[in-house]
């Protein structure tokens, strides 16, 4: 039997939608794929409702009349400068005179760790649970086992409450429902970086159109999720300014001509703006380009190496530093971002399997959010009900939906 | 609304009497350290008639500077010592001795405001100034250095003034110090930077003196500058080119449409009031000011309310130069009388200071009577405009914003705005 899902993500530069068919509980095979232009966001925040609402519900739209089929519910990427995390702990004893773990123990576990509620006007977006440790020791799965004390821990990612609804909204405009509300870098990194990678300690920087979305893992686990409000876009705006031309034209030229770092070869080259030579149309040096874009891309990675401050520990990233996300397509960029973090850094490769068209460095968040969305991701012995309103039961009358 | 400056092209000779501007008074004015050293460091030829007053809580910063009058104020408190930067001081004191300060403002139309605004003088006593000047009847032009944006809590302050500036005068005309670096040749020195800083005040005075009070190839009236000036300043634009040779004036065009001071966060990018100054040799010739004082408007979306000046000046050969400033009405139905009561202009000041940032766009002004005026204009209009004038196709109005200016807040981490580009913060210099 296949099961249909969806999913969704509303990016600064495109809406996408993705529709999938799941069949014999684990295969996944994607059966519809959109991308609409999204003029709605800035910096991953939506400006125009209306303009996203159309994009989005034009990328669904298509994407079902591709697969053929019609999508219930979809998993919804969630980013935004808004976004914090922090870890959550909650503990239990074992309460069975056996000593022997059950389920209800987690349970107890799980709902002190979650207890502690958000600010007002914020609300939680996504709990990333760790091993759970039974006795201060990592277990996969303790119940049945011998012990004292159970302990949950959690990596909570909260935002801003209007913020989330709004993103919640588009998707319930169209009739469906969220199953699950993921975070962006989440998502990308479970695309890029595969268990190996995780284990051996990943930073992922997908480096969006509004936003770059940072996850950093250590021995298997999140260990710290971020956004910086900086992503293409302001490469774009500074070329504008600096090179005193309209947006599109300098969008066109960073695609075209963008780079991270200048050589000897950009000196005395010059650029045409429009490139048709037609009146109005005058040359800017390649080597000034160049520059504009190089201090704002240093500037980017600094503020990551201070944002993540010792987590950034090269013993601890044994595998690296993974580049994703449309701007991460940049020439150069991984050399200059390995010189200022100091941390080698290369561009993510996406497992293999996928087709051409898919396999692209702005679609892992949308791509992982399905695989994301089809690992099991509850507590053992809780059922895993990837269709089912799991964002809803998770924060409750919170947002009163 | 169609005064003279409608029929200029067609009336003008050579030369127009000013009969109008005959008795009026300008006085520059340099408040705190920043404007002290502005108003030293003007250089205006045959400006007799413009007189210069510096006003500091400093005894031993004014004593040395060379203005012709000279004004101190706030001894009982900082004993002629500075404010250390206490914008709140700054002005508690310039309200405390505001008789003093009004003295000097009498009898005076227009006034040239000077003050660095990460001061404590400059941004506390600045707007304080602007006010009692605007209470007199007095047109304001302000020029305000600010900080650079690594100074970031002296950049933050300076960025309250500002709107709090923005409130009197007539157009505040913000000089970042970030775009000291962008300005001058490749290898310019410091000095050499803060002296062309110092040169953009001058350029802007210089270009409203000049056509108010010199006689020219075309003036207009102190009167009709009033008029068109008359409303609160909004967001400004200040620019300037050159050129030379027989493409002179086409030249200075280019020239001025990539002038760093109007490629900066938050200069506005359309006018809604545009004053354009073109000084040219004797070859300036009148279907060239024609074209190019078209696209100019046509660039900044200019509505009714230009005021145009060209002066030939002999000695500058082949040289042309052009200087606009323009400002973005914050009120969208400009008063009709020629200068609007002072107080009624007080008590609008009150009613919504958050909209010192509103654009010319979010209030678009399509009431009935200007949509006709402007249809009139169109169908009067001289050869040029039915010329084609596509060279500057591409610059359409919805590409004319800065690419973040419509988020509502800022971008700011650890004191600076990351929406504003890193070149600009990080003084990396642009060369185009």
């Amino acid at each position: 039997m296949s099961k249909i899902i969806g999913a969704v993500e509303i990016g600064t530069s495109c809406a996408k939608a993705l529709v999938g068919e799941v069949t014999e509980g684990k295969s996944l095979n994607i059966v519809g794929k959109s991308v609409r232009k999204n003029e709605g966001m800035r910096k991953g925040e939506i400006v125009d409702f209306r303009k996203v609402a159309s994009s989005v519900h034009a990328a669904l739209e298509e994407a079902e009349k591709m697969s053929g089929t019609t999508v219930d519910s979809v998993y919804l990427a969630q980013t935004g400068a808004h976004i914090k995390g922090s870890f959550l702990r909650g503990s239990a004893n074992v309460a069975s005179p056996d000593g022997r773990v059950s389920v209800d123990d987690l349970q107890t576990a799980a709902n002190e760790a979650k207890r502690k509620q958000p600010a007002s006007g914020r609300s939680y977006v996504h709990h990333v649970r760790m091993p759970i440790q039974l006795d201060g020791r990592s277990v996969e799965d303790p119940v049945g086992m011998i012990g004292k004390k159970v302990e949950l821990i959690y990596w909570s990612i909260e935002g801003d409450e209007s913020a989330i609804r709004m993103n919640l909204d588009l998707a319930h405009n169209y009739g469906l429902e969220v199953a699950d509300l993921i975070l962006s870098s989440i998502a990308s990194s479970t695309m890029v970086a595969g268990p190996d990678l995780r284990r051996a300690g990943v930073l992922v920087i997908d480096l969006g159109a509004g936003v770059t979305d940072l996850a950093l893992y250590r021995n298997g686990n999140v260990a710290y999720t971020g956004v910086i409000p900086v992503g293409g876009d302001h490469l774009t705006g500074d070329l504008s300014m600096g090179l005193r031309v309209l947006e599109p034209y300098a969008e066109e030229l960073k695609l075209e001509y963008g780079k991270a770092q200048s050589d000897p070869s950009d000196v005395d080259q010059q650029l045409w703006i429009i490139g048709n030579k037609t009146i109005g149309d005058r040359k800017v040096p390649r080597k000034t380009m160049t520059d504009i874009i190089h201090v704002r891309v240093v500037e980017l990675f600094e503020i990551i190496s201070k944002e993540l401050g010792d987590l950034l520990d090269t013993s601890e990233l044994g595998a690296g530093v993974l580049l994703t996300g449309g701007a991460s397509r940049l020439p150069g960029i991984e050399q200059l971002a390995s010189k200022v973090l100091g941390v080698p850094v290369t561009k993510a490769n996406f497992p293999s399997g996928l087709g051409n068209e898919l396999a692209q460095p702005e679609n892992s968040t949308v791509l992982g959010l399905l695989h994301y969305g089809l690992e099991d991701h509850g507590l053992p012995g809780e059922q895993h009900k990837p269709t089912n309103s799991g964002f809803i039961k998770k924060l409750g009358g919170l947002i009163g939906i | 609304m169609n005064t003279n400056q409608e029929t200029f092209f067609e009336t003008n000779d050579d030369s127009s009497l000013n009969n109008n501007s005959f008795g009026i008074r300008a006085k520059v004015i340099g408040v705190g350290g920043a404007g002290i050293s502005l108003v030293d460091g003007l250089r205006f030829d045959n400006f007799d008639f413009v007189d210069n007053l510096i006003i500091d809580v400093d005894i031993k910063a004014v004593a040395d500077s060379l203005a012709s009058q000279k004004l101190t104020f706030g001894r009982r408190h900082t004993r002629g010592m500075g404010t250390g930067g206490d914008v709140n001081l700054g002005k508690r004191l310039a309200e405390e001795e505001k008789d003093k300060i009004r003295k000097e403002l009498e009898g005076v139309d227009l006034i040239f405001l000077l003050a660095g605004l990460g001061g404590g003088v400059g941004g506390g006593a600045a707007p304080v100034v602007a006010r009692l000047a605007r209470e007199h009847g007095a047109l304001v032009f302000a020029f305000t250095p600010l900080p650079f944006s690594w100074e970031k809590t002296r950049h933050a302050q300076a960025e309250e003034c500002l709107s709090e500036l923005r409130k009197h005068a007539n157009a505040v005309i913000p000089l970042p110090n970030d775009s000291l670096l962008q300005m001058g040749g490749e290898d310019s020195t410091a000095l050499e930077c803060f002296a062309e800083a110092g040169r953009n005040v001058s350029r802007g005075i210089a270009a409203i003196c000049n056509i108010v009070f010199k006689k020219g190839m075309i003036d207009v009236d102190f009167s009709y500058l009033r008029k068109v000036f008359s409303g609160r300043g909004g967001r400004t634009l200040f620019g300037y080119g050159k050129g030379s040779g027989t493409e002179g004036l086409r030249e200075a065009l280019r020239d001025l449409l990539v002038c760093p001071m109007l490629h900066m966060p938050d200069v506005s990018k359309a006018a809604d009031i545009l004053l354009i100054f073109i000084q040219g040799g004797t070859s300036l010739s009148m279907s060239g000011l024609q074209s190019v004082s078209k696209e100019i408007r046509d660039s900044f979306k200019a509505g009714e309310d230009v005021v145009f000046g060209a002066h030939v000046d002999e000695n500058l050969g082949e040289e042309v130069k052009i200087t606009i400033l323009g400002v973005t009405s914050l009120d969208p139905l400009v008063p009709t009388a020629d200068v609007a009561p002072v107080a009624q202009q007080v008590l609008e000041l009150g009613k919504n200071p958050k909209q010192s940032h509103r654009s010319k766009l979010e209030i678009t002004n399509t009431s009935p009577e200007k949509t006709s005026s402007m249809a009139t204009r169109k169908k009067r209009g001289r050869k040029s405009d039915n010329k084609e004038q596509n060279t500057f196709f591409f610059m359409e109005a919805e590409n004319q914003r800065g690419i973040f200016d419509d988020l509502p807040s800022r971008n700011m981490y650890e004191g600076e705005d990351l929406d504003v580009p890193s070149y600009l913060r990080r003084g990396v210099k642009i060369v185009i």
